[in-house]
């Protein structure tokens, strides 16, 4: 849920979807669920001469699971409460 | 490394150890990553900052010629999610 | 689910092997299931204009969903899919 929680923070920000068939969208993210499926809206797709195929598509839905990467606003992201929320979630999961 | 004494039960308590640190991390698809790490999850999935990405190109003219030649093609992320199904390993960067 | 806003609209469906399908999205669920109505598989090349191949009522697998775009009908209708010419999406690959 912790990776969920970060993402649910930076609605609205600007991000960059890379899915593993190496497409890249950049657009804002609009919302996120449980499985990280990305929802982004104004989206410009990175190379557009070679990707006209989404041309006509202003927003989207992206599966979880073929992203391999999101790039994130780093001015939006405190690092610090990351790590101490990463360690906490790390110590619950080792309680159960 | 002697992780007797460290209180490292498991493989995710060696990861945590490497919070705020810069790790190396393998990716699937002849990727690697140099980052600093701020968060991960049981999946593996992490966010990281700083970040470079090597992606390993194989020539393949002069492989076929018998030499092998990798390229390499590099790339610098400010602030980057990271979905664990492509991770292979995570690990401190390697001394050199 | 953020799917929600685009039944009953034109989308573009991206499939993990490339392939792009449009058509009207009837319904979804949790596993990403689709339902598509009155679609068309696109098939793009880098020699010949788009093809545009008539397919009906689908229903695909969540597991084969990439990617799901809503279609804006203005901009779609004024693109002349003969002159268009692209290489087809690339494949998911996961290794």
């Amino acid at each position: 849920m912790l990776i969920f929680s970060v993402f649910k923070t930076l609605t609205d920000q600007t991000v960059t979807v890379e899915l593993k068939n190496d497409l890249s969208i950049t657009g804002v993210l609009k919302s996120v669920d449980q499985f990280l499926n990305i929802r982004l809206d104004n989206i410009k797709v990175a190379d557009e001469g070679r990707h006209p195929h989404m041309m006509a598509v202003k927003n989207c839905f992206i599966r979880g699971s073929v992203v391999r990467y999101v790039q994130l606003p780093a001015e939006h992201v405190d690092t610090q409460l990351l790590e101490d929320a990463t360690r906490r979630d790390a110590m619950n999961q080792v309680k159960r | 490394m002697d992780v007797s004494g460290t209180g490292i039960q498991e493989p995710f308590d060696l990861i945590r150890l490497s919070l705020s640190e810069r790790v190396f991390v393998k990716l699937r698809g002849d990727r690697e990553l140099s980052g600093i790490l701020h968060a991960y999850d049981g999946h593996m999935n992490l966010i990281m900052s700083d970040v470079e990405e090597t992606i390993m190109i194989v020539d393949t003219e002069s492989a076929m010629a018998g030499q092998g030649v990798v390229n390499v093609a590099k790339r610098k992320m400010e602030m980057l999610f990271v979905r664990g199904d492509s991770v292979i390993l995570v690990s401190p960067p390697s001394r050199t | 689910m953020s799917l929600q806003g685009y039944t009953d609209r034109r989308v573009l469906l991206v499939l993990q092997d490339g392939r792009a399908i449009v058509g009207v999205l009837v319904g979804f669920d949790q596993k990403s299931n689709i339902v598509l109505s009155d679609c068309k598989e696109r098939v793009y090349s880098a020699d010949e204009g788009v093809e545009e191949i008539p397919l009906g009522l689908y229903l695909v697998k969540g597991e084969m969903v990439c990617l799901i775009g809503e279609i804006d009908e203005a901009i779609d209708s004024s693109a002349d899919l003969s002159t268009i010419r692209a290489e087809p999406i690339p494949p998911i690959r996961y290794g």
